[in-house]
């Protein structure tokens, strides 16, 4: 519950206070939000099956992002930034795609 | 069904390295192990409704709420940058935007040639159009000199009057003749008789006792008025053995007089020629 809410606080600030985005990061963040929601799909799914772990899911979220940036920002230097931004979302889909059926045969059986 | 799901859940959750294991520690961790324990024989649905409810504040809570807050402040803040007003080139990336300068740089020298080649042929059109301008003035005013010469429009300017006074009717054409070619030697520019213009083509003939000029039979007296430089006009009519002695020879009486301003007024209608053709072009 309080981390549903932090959720929701979360959006509720960045709405509300509206920051600049640095353009340093301004690139990463699209693709950082991805891996954090691939993150915390994995948590979802994995507190259904009983097996949820707080540092777990820390450092997977926090890897994911690292990540995730590092492959855009590796991408950019390579010049091939476009391509492989696009290569990590569609790879991060997949797998919230299937963190998201495995949620939904726990939530609703089917 | 809930076999066949079964099955590849568990396939999926191998692939999935950060989750899965989740399992050793979950296990192991410290004081939730007994609720851990009771939740195992729950369903995932049992599971989501007590993690929802009632709220506890627990430490993997705190942190869980602390990341999701991260997440929905950038969800957020990356929504609302996206959404921006001229927000087409804001997502793009530096290599798109590399890539569209170049093309607004292309299409900006396309059409700065396009600009400059219709700006010559403008200024072409206005060249030519001023030239076509002065050309036409120029006909109009060769036209009204050449129309002074041919007697198809009035002239006006300094010149002389001349009245030839034939009481006793001997005055020839050959005489009047005389005196016109006199005029033109003089310089006279432009000349009529009785209301008759003369021209190039002007002949004179005589007609019982009178004079024709180009057909139209004209009767004392005559008044010749002439276009020209008086001063040149009045002396060459009277020098010694010229037309005025001549015609007072014959009983006429001429009287010739200056004048600043003598206005021909006699027209002639243009004519076609019917055989000579223009050979200068």
């Amino acid at each position: 519950m309080i981390a549903v809410l932090g959720l929701v606080v979360g959006v509720v600030a960045g709405l509300l206070v509206r920051p600049e985005v640095p353009a340093v990061v301004e690139p990463y963040l699209p693709i950082a939000v991805v891996a954090a929601l691939d993150a915390v799909f994995g948590g979802l799914r994995a507190m259904l099956d009983g097996i949820f772990d707080d540092k777990v899911f820390v450092v997977s979220f926090l890897s994911n992002v690292v990540v995730a940036a590092l492959i855009v920002f590796l991408g950019d230097k390579l010049g091939v930034g476009a391509q492989l931004s696009t290569g990590v979302v569609v790879v991060l889909g997949i797998r919230i795609f299937s963190n998201a059926a495995a949620i939904r045969r726990h939530v609703f059986r089917a | 069904m809930s076999d066949q799901d079964g099955t590849p859940e568990n396939r999926l959750r191998k692939e999935l390295p950060e989750e899965t294991p989740a399992t050793a520690p979950e296990a192991v961790p410290t004081g939730e192990n007994d609720e851990k324990d009771e939740k195992s024989g729950l369903t995932g649905r049992q599971r989501l409704v007590q993690g929802l409810w009632p709220p506890r504040v627990t430490r993997a809570q705190l942190i869980v709420a602390v990341l999701l807050f991260g997440l929905g402040f950038g969800l957020a803040v990356q929504v609302a940058s996206n959404s921006d007003g001229d927000s087409a080139l804001r997502g793009a990336r530096q290599e798109d935007l590399v890539r569209i300068l170049d093309e607004l740089d292309d299409r900006t020298q396309r059409l700065e040639d396009e600009k400059a080649g219709l700006e010559k042929q403008r200024d072409e059109l206005e060249n030519s159009s001023d030239q076509a301008e002065e050309a036409r003035k120029q006909t109009l005013e060769k036209e009204r000199q050449l129309g002074i010469l041919a007697g198809t429009v009035a002239a006006q300017g300094p010149g002389i009057t001349m009245t030839i006074d034939d009481t006793k009717g001997t005055v020839e054409a050959d005489m009047l003749l005389d005196a016109i070619q006199e005029l033109r030697a003089a310089g006279a520019e432009a000349i009529q008789v009785n209301g008759v213009r003369v021209v190039a083509g002007t002949y004179l003939t005589d007609s019982g006792n009178s004079v024709s000029v180009d057909g139209n039979k004209i009767n004392a007296p005559y008044r010749f008025k002439v276009i020209g430089k008086p001063q040149d006009l009045e002396p060459a009519l009277n020098i010694p053995g010229g037309v005025v002695q001549t015609l007072e020879k014959e009983q006429a009486t001429v009287t010739v007089e200056r004048s600043t301003k003598i206005v021909v007024d006699a027209l002639r209608a243009a004519k076609q020629p019917d055989y000579a053709r223009s050979s200068s072009r």
